[in-house]
């Protein structure tokens, strides 16, 4: 069978990891490449912290650099979830194989696209820096790809302010342009990602199988956990692993066609995604498929047994 | 006849088919105590709506001074929607010419009046854009400490109405709104979260009709109107926004409510005039406002017909 050929664009940052590692646990998936952008953690941080999680899934596929601040706002990182360091303060070895390649994020993936028009599926886990620079530079890449696969937004609150989810306040005119782009976009927003729970006992049967990366997973995660309690909540949520997971089990989750705008200019409402679901007045476009709904025990399930089939 | 303890009120409004609803259930609950009337600029313009005040008032009966209000918002362009209400701001069936005449004094300085000299302290109930009120609270901070409450009709933490984002009564008045969301006055918030779920159906209709009393004759009237234009978005009845203000006071156990940090987005491309809650608690403010989130509707909507079928009977002046 044909793998199904994904880039991944990533602030790596604990649950970015948690997706690439995912994604590196799925045979059905052929990885071609991974760019990584300021978000989680500064460009330098998620950068190396790509490479280390490819070393730790014995993997070598190449890293390009993105952007190392988003377009017009200031970096807005979180050290709350993903510690010091983006990866929960977790030490791991930059693998000595590790190359930086001279290709900029953009050009890359937009060769990779070139290749396979149609075919490409982009996941974008983190702000969508890279994504938007790629697309005003290759204004046929949108249509190049297969489909965008994003984690970012919300149909409903926000988590970083009342009104407005991390990735997409963290550079929302980026998240405008990709939104007006006219690519495919399936987006995975707060509505469906904290549906994705790994609870602490899941952390530990990570942990209990003696796996190096079900350890990692355990340890990464703690300080996103004890991050969560703050908000109500005792669990660590899985965000960007919900993009992988529907490329391998799309029939995990639920979504509608919707329109779906970025606001770029409010006072406290730059970074919200206006999801129009229910509203009288609708926009006169539907632009993305927005996921509403996921089987959360079986992605669990699928998620912990991929991932400690790494080893 | 058993004492009940009313609540004084002053109803500001754009009538408006639900406004004027929201005024005649008002006005036959033994409940609230309806001190005076101030007209808004909203569904119509502030001579439609005053004009439409009074002859509301002089249909149900209601003797309380009425007082034009501020002809436009504080700082956008006036906005209208005579789609959902018409040209007359309350078309459908004939009203009865006014009665009564608009007090000479503006709505602001009746709401001072009234305040003023009331004993205990004043529920607004505003079914429209918060201009008055904000207006009000900037030219009396003095008695800010006077009002009990606000119970108001409008926003909707979820989702918009007029846009995507945004409900109409605060997105023809966005500044108007953020002053009375951060006046500190306690705020109960009928948004569209329960509004769009307080619905009458058609059967309803019928039930108000079959009352035949010179109120319900009106009423089940306006309401057919009313779903004319809802209908067509698909609502399987009329949605009762403005009423959700006034019922929340006389039968809070009808509903469910949270206590929410609430600010209102005075700007933006997408989100002007939209409700923002503070839903997973990341500014650390506090709440400063009760929302009301769903409904019991059959306890609704009886409650409804019993406050029109009252006109049947001896209204108590």
């Amino acid at each position: 069978m044909k793998k199904i050929p994904v880039w991944m664009d990533c602030d790596t940052g604990t649950d970015d990891a948690v997706a690439l590692l995912l994604l590196h646990a799925s045979p059905e998936l052929s990885l071609e490449g991974l760019s990584t952008v300021c978000g989680n953690a500064m460009q330098d941080l998620t950068y190396w912290n790509t490479h280390r999680i490819n070393g730790l899934a014995g993997k070598d596929t190449p890293v390009y650099c993105g952007a190392s601040r988003p377009m017009l706002v200031e970096p807005h990182t979180s050290t709350l979830f993903h510690g010091e360091n983006g990866l929960g303060d977790v030490d791991l070895p930059i693998p000595e194989s590790a190359e930086v390649p001279e290709e900029a994020a953009w050009e890359a993936l937009y060769e990779c696209a070139r290749k396979q028009p149609g075919e490409l599926r982009l996941v974008a886990t983190g702000p969508l820096t890279n994504v938007a620079i790629a697309f005003i530079q290759y204004p046929d890449l949108p249509q190049l790809l297969h489909s965008v696969l994003l984690m970012g937004g919300s149909a409903g609150p926000g988590n970083v302010v009342p009104a407005a989810e991390f990735n997409i306040y963290a550079d929302p005119h980026a998240a405008d342009i990709v939104f007006r782009s006219g690519a495919t976009l399936v987006m995975f927003g707060l509505d469906v990602t904290l549906q994705a729970r790994l609870l602490p006992e899941d952390l530990e049967e990570f942990a209990a199988s003696g796996t190096k990366a079900g350890i990692f997973v355990r340890d990464c995660l703690q300080g996103y956990v004890k991050a969560s309690r703050r908000y109500g909540m005792t669990a660590a949520c899985m965000h960007d692993s919900c993009p992988v997971m529907y490329l391998i089990h799309p029939e995990l989750f639920t979504g509608r066609m919707a329109g779906v705008a970025v606001e770029t200019r409010g006072t406290i409402t730059c970074g919200k995604t206006v999801v129009d679901l229910d509203s009288d007045l609708k926009f006169p476009f539907k632009n993305a498929l927005v996921m509403l709904e996921l089987d959360s025990k079986a992605f669990v399930s699928i998620l912990k047994s991929r991932i400690l089939s790494l080893g | 006849m058993t004492h009940i303890k009313q609540i004084p009120v002053i109803l500001d409004g754009d009538p408006g088919h639900d406004d004027a609803i929201a005024w005649t259930i008002a006005r036959s609950s033994p409940g609230l105590r309806i001190l005076a009337v101030t007209s808004s600029a909203g569904n119509q313009t502030i001579e439609k709506t005053t004009y439409n005040a009074l002859r509301v008032c002089t249909l149900i009966g209601l003797d309380a001074p009425v007082a034009r209000g501020c002809p436009r918002p504080l700082c956008t362009p006036p906005m209208n929607a005579p789609s959902v209400h018409g040209e007359s701001g309350l078309d459908g069936p004939a009203l009865p010419e006014p009665a009564m005449e608009v007090e000479s004094v503006s709505a602001v300085e009746l709401m001072a009046r009234v305040i003023r000299s009331c004993e205990e302290k004043v529920t607004i109930v505003p079914t429209g854009p918060l201009t008055n009120v904000a207006a009000f609270l900037m030219a009396h901070p003095e008695l800010k400490d006077r009002i009990e409450r606000i119970s108001l009709m409008g926003g909707g933490l979820a989702h918009g109405n007029w846009t995507p984002a945004a409900e109409f009564n605060i997105l023809v008045d966005p500044e108007a709104a953020r002053i009375v969301f951060e006046s500190g006055v306690p705020i109960l918030m009928a948004g569209l979260d329960v509004t769009e779920k307080a619905l009458i159906l058609p059967e309803d209709f019928e039930r108000i009709r079959a009352l035949g009393n010179p109120v319900s004759d009106i009423v089940w009237q306006w309401l057919e109107f009313f779903y004319r234009f809802h209908r067509k978005l698909g609502y399987a009845g009329a949605p009762m926004h403005d009423p959700c203000a006034v019922m929340a006071l006389i039968h809070p156990e009808f509903f469910t409510m949270r206590e929410y940090y609430v600010a209102v987005e005075t700007c933006g491309d997408y989100c002007k005039g939209a409700t923002v809650a503070d839903w997973y608690g990341v500014t650390g403010k506090a709440p400063n406002a009760t929302c009301i989130m769903d409904v019991d509707r059959d306890a609704f909507a009886g409650a409804l017909v019993e406050l029109i079928a009252a006109y049947g009977k001896e209204v108590p002046a």
